[in-house]
């Protein structure tokens, strides 16, 4: 467990060093510390590509800050790097390329350990939660930065709107969990989506405007564009280094699991078959995109890197094509553009329901994946795109959709 | 009884885990102290060696407070697919698996808090602690 434990930390230290290297290498280290520092009181609603308000580099240096911060929060409460926490600590990178900063996680994360107190548990109980909480971070930096308050009042009015939404996402994130019974990966994308919707609407009542944003970066930043497939080729490389001979054999068995929420693929199977199947599914993301003529943008780039952690907690390459189909036969049939941005994201993040393919079959995950299409293009607006994990939102209100639908065809068939 | 309702969600996935084997008996009991309890759940399946292994290694699985406390509340609730038994193995103190003399299983757990006195059950001693 020692070695696993050491391998883990090397992956992910490696990782995060990556997104701050390059972040320092793409456009220098002053601009990108420049930039890192405007980020930090920069909008951060959907859809804020990092990269396009303050330079690529600078984005990624905020990703491997904010993916820092997961590390230390994980280490603070002495859990160990498994599957799960892979994930969360992949997708607070990801998306610190487009709406998570420092200044906008910590307060969700402060809220978290205090509902663990009122709750009399130990904190490291809702770890994962406060980490994949941090989703919130934009409403944190709305309240801080664009209601025109003076500057006191909106900062202290930003830190009790994190707390307070860390307070409640326990209960509700429980709460989401029974909706979908583990089916989506985004259970917090749920939770936080639903969160959302009634700080939007506080907002709103109270005379806030929150029109959605869509500012994209459109260069072609070459660090940005080589990061998944030099990460890829690393966790791969990693597997065969660790495996003795047995990581194909492991990958494989991974394969067979369904995916549904907990599955720690390092527990359940081992860690080399888990670092190759994070390697491929990623390599898989990245190829569709460059295939389809898409851009590795900020948003594309999270996307990417969120697949690659979840890879490790429920999605393998048998899960995920179905879903990817299904999204991919939606954008077709509605007429968009399977190339841009946000059929991109919604490709790419639909992996969540991946668990539905897993466990009921690839006809359920084509389903799934179409229907979610049809959600996430939707779903932002109703929370003025506070909530980041837009597309987790989607994904858990389809998967409780077909959950409930297969649950009640199953029990009314019981002998 | 403190934390009914774990241990009615607990109660819930072990017997979950049996009746998915069609057994033709099931007996649950419960043995209450202070601050633990011994659940004893048996059945009359026979099973093979790898199935009883497999048994122990989900309900002895290591602790993990980060998902124990999230993901564990599942446990006994959601019960569409088969049953987990890892979901009750990181809320337990230990459990141990043995075949009873008519060949089916018998799942001794013992469930506690922070004050759990293994003494006062027929814990194996130095299990205590999960995992």
């Amino acid at each position: 467990m020692a070695t696993i434990d050491r391998s883990l930390y090397r992956i992910v230290g490696l990782t995060i060093l990556a997104f701050l290297v390059f972040g320092l290498m793409a456009e220098g280290p002053g601009p990108a510390l420049a930039g890192f520092l405007r980020l930090q009181t920069a909008p951060s609603r959907l859809l804020t590509d990092f990269a396009a308000v303050a330079g690529p580099g600078a984005a990624m240096f905020n990703a491997g800050v904010v993916g820092s911060l997961g590390l230390f929060y994980l280490r603070l409460h002495k859990i160990r790097l498994s599957g799960p926490t892979l994930a969360a600590v992949f997708i607070m990178a990801g998306f610190g390329l487009f709406g998570k900063t420092l200044l906008n996680c910590i307060p969700i994360l402060l809220g978290v350990e205090l509902a663990a107190k009122v709750a009399g548990k130990p904190p490291s109980g809702y770890v994962l939660i406060g980490m994949f909480g941090t989703s919130l971070g934009p409403m944190v930096s709305f309240l801080a930065f664009e209601t025109g308050l003076p500057p006191f009042a909106a900062f202290a009015l930003s830190i009790a709107g994190g707390i307070a939404a860390g307070l409640l996402l326990p209960a509700l994130g429980i709460a989401m969990l029974h909706l979908h019974q583990g089916y989506v990966l985004y259970n917090i994308g749920l939770t936080a989506g639903f969160l959302a919707l009634f700080a939007a609407g506080i907002i709103e009542a109270a005379g806030g405007k929150l029109p959605l944003s869509w500012e994209l970066y459109e260069g072609h930043d070459v660090f940005m564009t080589w990061l998944v497939p030099a990460l890829a080729a690393g966790l791969i490389i990693a597997a065969y280094a660790l495996g003795k001979g047995k990581t194909l054999r492991d990958f494989l068995a991974v394969q067979k699991l369904s995916g549904r929420l907990p599955s720690d693929f390092i527990e359940l199977v081992s860690l080399p078959g888990t670092l190759l199947n994070m390697g491929v599914v990623g390599l898989i993301g990245y190829v569709y995109v460059r295939a389809i003529g898409g851009t590795v943008s900020g948003p594309i780039l999270g996307a990417l890197i969120t697949m690659m952690g979840f890879a490790a907690f429920g999605k393998t390459v048998r899960n995920i094509l179905p879903v990817m189909a299904g999204a991919l036969i939606a954008t077709l049939v509605f007429g968009m553009d399977p190339a841009s941005a946000d059929a991109l994201m919604i490709i790419l993040f639909c992996t969540g329901l991946a668990p539905l393919a897993g466990e009921f079959g690839p006809g359920v995950g084509m389903v799934a994946g179409f229907l979610h299409f049809v959600m996430a293009d939707r779903t932002a607006l109703w929370h003025g795109g506070m909530a980041l994990y837009n597309n987790g939102f989607a994904a858990g209100l389809t998967a409780a959709l077909i959950v409930a639908v297969i649950e009640w065809y199953r029990s009314s068939r019981i002998d | 009884m403190k934390h009914k309702d774990v241990i009615v969600h607990l109660i819930s996935e072990v017997s979950r885990y049996i009746l998915e084997g069609d057994p033709g008996k099931m007996v649950i009991s419960l043995h209450r102290e202070a601050d633990g309890i011994h659940l004893c759940v048996l059945d009359d399946r026979a099973r093979s060696e790898g199935e009883m292994e497999a048994v122990a290694r989900s309900l002895n699985a290591s602790s993990r407070p980060e998902l124990a406390g999230y993901y564990g509340t599942m446990a006994g609730h959601d019960l569409l697919g088969q049953a987990r038994l890892n979901l009750v193995g990181w809320q337990i103190k230990h459990a141990e698996v043995e075949r009873t003399p008519e060949g089916g299983a018998m799942l001794n757990l013992w469930i506690g808090g922070e004050a759990f006195d293994d003494s006062k059950f027929t814990m194996p001693k130095g299990k205590n602690g999960s995992g």
